[in-house]
């Protein structure tokens, strides 16, 4: 086995605990020692500038894991079908699988390749023992939504896989919610596949604690006319990033990424995502709006990725940042990688603050300063959260900002 | 009704020694009436109606400006709005992500609460915003639409008479609401004037042109130059302005 070279307290910790483990195979071993190479990702490292977690986490090393308070979820009135996965555990839902659908806890299948030197999911692939396994079976359209929640308690350190699989011309919406309360790390990686005709809409909440610190990572592949949607709500923690990777495999398959940020304090979040295009004819649309106050961070980092082989790719990025004070940040880098010749690409990023016309506009019409600043904050969001299909799925999107700017 | 004292406004920097705008200027409009102010680009029009609305950085360096008696300077531009202060602005902004009716009526019950009245149920205020934007010539899919995102620059100043009626301000200062209107839309800002005209209500009418005044009778008609007002008369003073233009008055000041 490779040791890591200097390693912090809490790179330490996490090689005894690996060290200690009865049963690691050879996939793992290798992940191991892949890990042991790269160490935590830290600001020198390409993509992880802005969010250096070895910064974060080097500092002390890692306490106990504590059972966490569950408390109800707020999509609890759209009556979903419920896994919780807690400090890494999984829990299946107490009833039987609904028609149309399969589910189980599964030995992890390790990683794609283009993750092989992401540091942090070459050591989701050291640790993770076990996965949560949901396929949603050939042409069903699963109407009752699905909620993964993913909730952490104590400063330990946790990790967890899943593993989607929408079978041909399938439909359904996945909730999944991170609700870490503790100083804890927790490391989420999903393996999805959404295969041919298949619609898969996926919204992601993240609503930790401010001393806690998230990773996920969502991998999915695209075949011929699928449909990816994805919306993104992150209040933050001490660091939360959601990274999505998509790969369209096979012509005709479209995707949307689109995620917020509601930032105070000293919270960070950051969205980081990359469109791989292999086949001609996909699209793909990205929005990202962050707002930042206080000394809070905002980080967006997006990556259009087009082969050779994907012409007529239409992909439009856009990021806006709103900066509510002066010690606020914003981060972002939209990029674009294109190797066809007959593509439309397009991206563009703004950083600002709220606009004074419109706030004295508002006010001459009677409202004060609090619900003027809060109605244009609103608006600025409302443009990811109107974007998600379902309408009661929306709605409690809409009540997670409204809630977040009453409170902050 | 609306009395405004000796008022001086430099509008520039932070620190408030930036250029003086308003020079002294003293107006007062009694209620029940109409008054228009007309004068040349950059005599500083916008800025007494951004002055008397509170907007941050339009503070007066000295003077006063009374609603029935009392002074609104120290308030905020919302407390001068429940007060019963409206501005219809001359570039009425387009706020993309807010949802037209939700604001209307959001803004109204925050104005009624601020006096203490109860909150317009949902039911009433369909029914009221209906028959007003039917008096301003906006139908319901603008209605339905994010505040005047898309709307041609006439289709804006409606909704500022839209919301001038729905508020049934105290005092309005209407800031160039002609500019940009054919005649049918002068008309219609004509009617919404007249059927708000009233005893215990007032209008200051900000404009260039003579033309909307053929819609709505002032009962005086001021000149601003240079930062006061220059000349005083009856609605006879507009029309001979029209004839003679500012030149007069520019020199005077």
């Amino acid at each position: 086995m490779t040791a890591l070279a200097n390693p912090s307290a809490f790179e330490a910790a996490i090689e005894a605990a690996y060290e200690a483990r009865s049963k690691t195979n050879e996939r793992q071993a290798a992940a191991f020692d892949r890990f042991a190479k790269l160490g935590l990702p830290h600001r020198r490292v390409e993509g992880w500038k802005w969010s250096d977690v070895n910064a974060v986490l080097r500092k002390d090393a890692p306490g106990e894991v504590e059972t966490p308070e569950i408390e109800p979820s707020p999509f609890a009135a759209l009556e979903p079908l419920e896994f919780r996965i807690v400090n890494g555990r999984i829990d299946l839902p107490k009833e039987d699988a609904p028609e149309g659908l399969r589910y189980g806890v599964m030995d992890p299948v390790g990683t794609i390749d283009e993750l092989e030197n992401h540091p942090i999911a070459t050591l989701n692939v050291a640790m993770t023992r076990k996965a949560l396994g949901i396929e949603v079976l050939d042409g069903v359209d699963f109407e009752r939504p699905i909620l993964i929640r993913h909730i952490n308690g104590g400063a330990g350190f946790s990790f967890a896989q899943s593993m989607l699989r929408i079978a041909d011309n399938a439909k359904v919406q996945i909730i999944e919610t991170y609700e870490g309360e503790g100083a804890g790390f927790y490391s989420h990686l999903c393996h999805m596949v959404v295969r041919d005709g298949a619609e898969f809409r996926r919204a992601v909440l993240n609503e930790t604690s401010a001393e806690n610190v998230t990773h996920a990572i969502c991998a999915a592949k695209l075949d011929e006319k699928a449909k990816f949607y994805q919306t993104g709500l992150s209040t933050g923690g001490r660091l939360s990033r959601h990274e999505t990777h998509v790969h369209f495999w096979a012509p005709g398959s479209s995707a949307s990424m689109n995620s917020a940020s509601l930032l105070s304090g000293e919270r960070h979040a950051d969205f980081t995502s990359e469109a791989l295009f292999r086949a001609p004819d996909c699209a793909a649309a990205q929005l990202h709006k962050g707002v930042a106050k206080d000394r809070a961070r905002n980080v967006f980092q997006g990556k259009f990725n087009v082969l050779r082989a994907a012409q007529k790719t239409d992909a439009k990025m856009t990021a806006n940042a709103l900066l509510l004070s002066d010690g606020a940040e914003a981060n972002h880098k939209p990029e674009l990688e294109i190797y066809a010749d007959d593509v439309e690409c397009a991206h563009g990023s703004t950083v600002g603050a709220l606009d004074d016309d419109a706030l004295f506009y508002l006010r001459q019409r009677g409202l004060d300063e609090a619900s003027a600043r809060a109605l244009l904050v609103e608006a600025f969001v409302g443009e990811v959260t109107e974007n998600i299909e379902d309408e009661g799925l929306r709605a409690i999107f809409a009540a997670r900002v409204s809630d977040w700017l009453e409170k902050a | 009704m609306l009395k405004i004292e000796d008022l001086h406004v430099a509008v520039g920097n932070e620190n408030g020694d930036g250029n003086e705008i308003l020079k002294g200027l003293s107006l007062e409009v009694p209620k029940g009436e109409v008054h228009a102010i007309m004068g040349p680009n950059g005599s500083g029009k916008s800025t007494l109606s951004y002055t008397v609305a509170g907007r941050d950085g339009y503070e007066a360096t000295s003077g006063d400006v009374l609603l029935d008696g009392q002074s609104v300077m120290g308030l905020d531009p919302d407390e001068r709005a429940a007060k019963g202060l409206f501005l219809s602005f001359q570039h009425p902004m387009e706020i993309p992500g807010v949802q037209t009716m939700n604001f209307i009526r959001t803004a109204l019950n925050a104005q009624r609460k601020a006096r203490g009245e109860g909150e317009v149920s949902a039911a009433d205020f369909i029914r009221l915003i209906r028959e007003k934007a039917k008096l301003v010539g906006l139908d319901d899919a603008k209605l339905k639409r994010q505040f005047n995102v898309g709307f041609s620059g006439g289709e804006k100043k409606r909704m500022e008479m839209l919301q001038m009626a729905m508020f049934e301000p105290r005092f309005a200062i209407m800031d160039e609401t002609d500019s940009g209107l054919d005649i049918d839309a002068l008309k219609m800002v004509g009617a919404v004037v007249n059927e708000l005209r009233g005893p215990d209500r007032g209008f200051l009418v900000i404009t260039h042109y003579q033309r909307l005044l053929d819609y709505i009778k002032p009962d005086a008609v001021h000149v601003l130059a240079g930062g006061r007002i220059v000349k005083s008369g009856g609605p006879e003073l507009a029309v001979e302005l029209e004839k003679s233009g500012y030149d007069q008055f520019i020199e005077a000041a």
